[in-house]
C-alpha cells in the first residue's frame, strides 16, 4: 500500500505536445450531452469545422445520423460580433429552413475560439424565444468528460425549478460521459425495479440507442424532456455515477437541499453494485427482483471462471478517468494486474486507481507499455499501433471513438449483468492472445 | 500570419468557373451560421496536405481540431519509412497559451518532433485560436527550419476564414511558397507530370498508376496522395499538372503556369469513359506521338479486359434504374460509373453543385434525366414515378429506401475500396450486386405485429 501512495500523477504536462491524442474536447462532450435532451438543437458556437468534426465523429461512433449545428463564426464576426449576431442568425437560419422543426431547447456550447474572443453567450438568451441553455466549454480546458458534466450542471442551474418538496419515489441518475446508451437504460431499469420513477440526465438511452424510426437526425429524439428537467428538483434521490458528475448533483442540491445523494465512482464489479443495491433496498425497504439476484450469482460465477486467466494477466487501460477507474477496479477484483492507466485529463478519481503507473497522456505515452502487457483496453486509435508491433498483445475497444466496431450504443459493462459480460469478453480476448503465443 | 488579401484573391479565382464572376471577396463559399455540416478551412488544408507520409503534420491549436480528425481518412501510402499520416500531432494548447501566447510551446513541439521522429519536413497548421491570439507561427517555423535543416511549412488556414475549399487553396499557397522549386529532381523525362488533388483515398491512385507506368507517363510529384515532401519540392520541373477532381487547386496550377510555364488539365478517373478520356487528355497535352499511340494500345487492352470482367454484371444490371442523391462532383462521377455498368441514372442531386458540376450532370444524364434541387423532398416521388430499383444517397435517406422497399447504398459512408480507374468499376459493380440481392430493405419495411390491424 505504501508503494501505491507514492505514485505521483502528473497534473502538469510532461511534454509540449500530444502525439496520437486520446483526449477529446469539452465542446464535444457538451454536444453529446445536449443530444440526450429531447428535441434539443445542439448549437456549437465556433467556426464551422468544430461542429463538422464533432458530427462526423459521433456519426461514425454510433453509426447514426447526428443532429448538430453550428454558428459558423468567421474571421470577421470573430472580431466584430459579441456572439449575438452569429447565434441569432444561426437559430433563424435553422428554424426558417426547416419549418417542420420545432426545437424545444437550444443547447449552446462555446469553443476555444468564442471563449478567446469572450462572447457573452448568457445574454443572448434574452433574445431567443425558444428555451435556451448555454455552457462555457473552451476546448483548451478540460476534456470530453468535463464538457458533458458541465452541460448537465448548466441544464440544472438554468432550468430546474427550486423547491423543498420531494417525491419519495422519484429518482435521478447522472451518468458520466463514457456510458453508452444501453448502460444508462439498464441502470434506469434497475431503479424502476425498485419502484422508482426514474430519470437520467443526460439521457442517451432513448436518443442514440440506434433505433430505426422516421425523420431521424434533425433534432435529438427521445431522451429527457426540458419539462422534466424543469421539475427535477423534487426527486428524492440523485445517483451520480462517475466523479465528474458530482458538479451536477451539487447544483441539484442547491435547488433542493432535501434530496439525498448516492455517489458511485462507477457501477462495474460486485462491490459497487452491492453498495448500490443495498442503498436502494434500504430506501425502499424492499427486496431486489429475482433476476437481479440471479445476475449477482452469475457475476460471481464469471469472476471465478475468469480469475485464473485475468489473475495471471497484465493490462493497460486508456480513456476518460471515470471509465478507467471502473475497468481497473473490476479487473483488479479478479486479480488482474494493471500496468498502466493513461487518462485523457486529470481528475481526482485517478488518485484512487491502484495501478503500477497512472498518468495523463496520449497514445505515445501508452505505447511504451504495450509491449509488456497482455491486453490493452483503449479506443479505436490503439488498434493500428498494436498491429504495428511484433508481439501479440490483445485489444478490447472501449471509449470514444470506436470506428472499428458496430453496435457500440448497445454495449453494456455496468451492473452485475454488464460486468459479467465484460469479464467474459476480457477472458476470451486473453485466451486468444495467450493461445497464439 | 493569415493574409486577408490572399484570401480575397483566392476567393475570386480567375480560372474557376463559379467564383471568377462574382464580386470581390464574395466568390467562394462563406460559411453561414446555422449550417449542419461542412468542414472549415483548416479541414480543407489538412485534407490537402495530410497524405505526405514523410512529413509530420503538427496542428497548433486546442483539442477539437486534431483530436476529432486524426486517423479518419483512408488515404493510403506506400512510404517505407514511418508513416506519419496515421498519426496525430497537436500542441493541444491550454489556457496559459491563450493568455501568454503559444510560440514557445510550438517551438518546443517542433524540437520534440525532430528529435523523436526525424521527418523529412513539418507542416504547422494554425487554427482559429492560435491565429486570433496572434502567435508568430511564421517566425517560429522559419527559425525551426534553419535550426533543424528541414522544411517547416506554416499553413495559414484557420477554420474561421472559410470553408474546406478555401482551406485547400490556402494549403496550395503554402506549398507553392515554401516547397515547390526548392530542390532539383535527380532525373527528368519528357513525360513527367504532377498529380494535383488526388489524395489516394482507399488507394484511388493505385487503380490508374499502373496504367500510367505501362504507357510511360511518370509522376514526378503528387499533391498529395501517396506523396513525399522531397518530391513536391521538385514539382517545378514537370511538363504537365494534372488536376484530379479538385477545383480547389486550380489556383495553384494557374500560378505554377505563370511562374514555371507548366500547363494544366483537369480530369477525373471515375468510370470507364472518364478514365479513358483522362488518359487521352494527358498524353495529348504531353504531345508525343509515340506516347499517344502507346496510350491507345493500352486503353484498348484495358477496356477489352474490363468488358470481359463486366459481362456477368451487365446481365444482372440490365434494365435497372438508379436515383443518386449526393453532393459535389460525386453527383456526376458516380452517375458516370453507374452508366458504364449499364444502369440507368434517372435522377441526381445538384443541391450543392457548382455550375460546372451541373453542366456535367446534365451531360451525363441527358435531357430525360432529373436534376434534383431539393433531393430530400423530391426523391421519394421520383422513385415511384420512374420505378427506380436503387437509391444511392447518404445515411439520412435510408428510411426513404426502406419505405419504398428498394435497394440502398450509403455513398457518403467512408468506403473501404476504391471505385477509381478501370478496375475500381468492378468494385462498384460488386457493391451494387450485393445491394440488389440484399432482401434487408424489404424485410425491415415489414410491419410489427402490433401495427397490423
Amino acid at each position: 500500500m505504501e508503494a501505491e501512495k507514492s505514485i505521483k500523477i502528473n497534473k502538469k504536462e510532461h511534454k509540449p505536445l500530444q502525439v496520437n491524442p486520446i483526449k477529446h474536447s469539452q465542446p464535444m462532450g457538451a454536444a453529446l450531452a445536449f443530444m440526450g435532451v429531447k428535441n434539443c438543437l445542439p448549437l456549437m458556437h465556433g467556426s464551422q469545422g468544430c461542429a463538422s468534426y464533432t458530427k462526423v465523429f459521433y456519426t461514425r461512433h454510433f453509426n447514426e445520423p447526428i443532429a448538430m449545428y453550428n454558428t459558423s463564426v468567421s474571421d470577421i464576426t470573430a472580431v466584430l460580433d459579441g456572439g449575438d449576431y452569429s447565434i441569432l442568425m444561426a437559430i433563424e437560419n435553422i428554424t426558417k429552413k426547416n419549418k417542420s422543426m420545432k426545437p424545444e431547447l437550444i443547447g449552446l456550447h462555446t469553443t476555444g475560439l468564442t471563449e478567446t474572443k469572450g462572447d457573452d453567450v448568457r445574454n443572448v438568451g434574452s433574445h431567443i424565444e425558444i428555451p435556451y441553455c448555454y455552457v462555457n466549454t473552451p476546448d483548451y480546458e478540460g476534456g470530453m468528460e468535463s464538457g458533458w458534466a458541465l452541460t448537465a450542471k448548466s441544464l440544472i442551474n438554468q432550468h430546474t425549478k427550486q423547491t423543498t418538496e420531494v417525491k419519495a419515489n422519484k429518482l435521478l441518475i447522472l451518468p458520466h460521459v463514457s456510458m453508452q446508451p444501453a448502460e444508462v437504460e439498464k441502470i434506469k431499469e434497475l431503479c424502476e425495479g425498485f419502484g422508482f420513477e426514474t430519470y437520467a440526465l443526460p439521457d442517451l438511452s432513448t436518443s442514440l440507442d440506434g433505433y430505426l424510426s422516421e425523420g431521424q437526425g434533425k433534432l435529438g429524439t427521445g431522451a429527457i424532456s426540458i419539462e422534466d428537467i424543469v421539475n427535477l428538483a423534487d426527486s428524492s434521490i440523485v445517483v451520480t455515477i462517475g466523479s465528474s458528475m458530482q458538479i451536477a448533483s451539487k447544483e441539484l442540491l442547491k435547488k433542493n437541499p432535501n434530496i439525498k445523494e448516492l455517489h458511485f465512482d462507477h457501477l462495474m464489479g460486485q462491490e459497487n453494485n452491492d453498495n448500490f443495491v443495498a442503498s436502494l433496498m434500504e430506501i425502499r425497504q424492499i427486496e431486489p427482483r429475482p433476476l437481479l439476484k440471479r445476475w449477482r450469482g452469475r457475476l460471481q460465477d464469471a469472476m471465478l471462471d475468469t480469475h485464473f486467466l485475468i489473475g495471471s494477466s497484465h493490462f493497460v487501460i486508456t480513456g476518460e478517468p471515470d471509465m478507467c477507474i471502473g475497468i481497473s477496479e473490476l479487473l483488479a477484483s479478479v486479480g488482474g494486474t494493471i500496468d498502466a492507466v493513461i487518462a485523457t485529463t486529470y481528475s481526482p478519481v485517478l488518485e484512487k486507481i491502484s495501478a503500477e503507473k497512472v498518468l495523463v497522456g496520449d497514445l505515445e505515452d501508452a505505447e511504451v507499455y504495450f509491449n509488456n502487457t497482455d491486453l490493452v483496453i483503449s479506443n479505436y486509435h490503439a488498434e493500428r499501433l498494436l498491429h504495428m508491433q511484433e508481439r501479440n498483445t490483445g485489444l478490447i475497444l472501449r471509449g470514444f471513438p470506436n470506428y472499428e466496431e458496430l453496435g457500440n450504443q448497445l454495449k453494456n459493462d455496468q451492473l452485475y449483468e454488464g460486468s459479467t459480460y465484460f469479464l467474459f469478453e476480457v477472458a476470451n480476448a486473453l485466451r486468444h492472445v495467450k493461445h497464439a503465443k | 500570419m493569415v493574409n486577408r488579401s490572399k484570401i480575397k484573391e483566392l476567393m475570386n479565382e480567375s480560372a474557376c468557373s463559379h467564383s471568377k464572376d462574382k464580386k470581390p471577396g464574395a466568390g467562394c463559399d462563406m460559411p453561414k451560421p446555422g449550417l449542419a455540416a461542412g468542414g472549415c478551412a483548416f479541414d480543407g488544408a489538412q485534407i490537402s496536405l495530410f497524405p505526405y507520409a514523410d512529413a509530420v503534420h503538427l496542428v497548433h491549436g486546442p483539442q477539437t481540431c486534431l483530436g476529432a480528425s486524426w486517423e479518419t481518412r483512408e488515404t493510403l501510402s506506400s512510404y517505407e519509412g514511418k508513416d506519419h499520416t496515421v498519426m496525430g500531432f497537436t500542441t493541444g494548447i491550454t489556457t496559459n497559451d491563450v493568455i501568454f501566447g503559444g510560440d514557445k510551446r510550438l517551438d518546443n513541439s517542433i524540437d520534440y518532433i525532430v528529435q523523436h521522429y526525424a521527418p523529412e519536413g513539418i507542416f504547422v497548421y494554425s487554427t482559429c485560436v492560435t491565429a486570433m491570439v496572434g502567435d508568430d507561427i511564421d517566425m517560429t517555423c522559419k527559425l525551426a527550419s534553419k535550426k533543424h535543416n528541414i522544411p517547416v511549412v506554416p499553413v495559414h488556414a484557420p477554420g474561421f476564414v472559410g470553408g474546406k475549399n478555401l482551406g485547400s487553396r490556402l494549403a496550395g499557397e503554402a506549398v507553392l511558397e515554401h516547397l515547390i522549386g526548392t530542390k532539383e529532381p535527380e532525373v527528368i523525362t519528357p513525360y513527367d507530370i504532377n498529380l494535383i488533388g488526388d489524395y489516394n483515398v482507399t488507394g484511388d491512385m493505385w487503380q490508374y498508376l499502373p496504367i500510367f507506368e505501362k504507357i510511360g507517363i511518370r509522376v514526378l510529384s503528387s499533391l498529395s496522395g501517396d506523396g513525399r515532401v522531397g518530391n513536391i519540392r521538385t514539382a517545378h520541373r514537370a511538363k504537365l499538372n494534372v488536376i484530379v477532381c479538385a477545383k480547389s487547386l486550380v489556383t495553384l496550377c494557374r500560378k505554377m503556369n505563370e511562374k514555371y510555364e507548366i500547363p494544366w488539365i483537369s480530369v477525373s478517373f471515375y468510370g470507364k469513359r472518364d478514365t479513358t478520356f483522362a488518359i487521352r487528355e494527358i498524353v495529348k497535352a504531353l504531345g508525343d506521338e509515340k506516347l499517344i499511340q502507346k496510350a491507345e494500345d493500352i486503353i484498348a487492352q484495358e477496356e477489352a479486359k474490363l468488358e470481359r470482367e463486366l459481362l456477368p454484371y451487365r446481365k444482372l444490371f440490365a434494365g435497372k434504374k438508379a436515383v443518386l442523391n449526393t453532393g459535389g462532383n460525386k453527383a456526376w462521377s458516380i452517375a458516370s460509373g453507374l452508366q458504364d455498368l449499364g444502369i440507368e441514372v434517372v435522377a441526381t442531386s445538384i443541391r450543392k453543385s457548382t455550375e460546372d458540376d451541373i453542366e456535367k450532370a446534365r451531360e451525363y444524364l441527358g435531357e430525360e434525366g432529373i436534376l434534383m434541387k431539393a433531393p430530400a423532398s423530391e426523391q421519394a416521388k421520383i422513385i415511384d414515378d420512374k420505378k427506380a430499383d436503387i437509391l444511392l444517397a447518404g445515411g439520412r435517406s435510408l428510411y426513404t429506401a426502406i419505405k419504398k422497399k428498394i435497394s440502398f447504398i450509403d455513398v457518403n459512408q467512408e468506403k473501404k475500396v476504391s471505385y477509381g480507374g478501370y478496375s475500381g468499376l468492378i468494385n462498384l459493380a460488386d457493391d451494387l450486386k450485393y445491394a440488389f440481392a440484399n432482401p434487408v430493405f424489404a424485410n425491415v419495411s415489414k410491419k410489427a405485429p402490433w401495427e397490423v390491424l
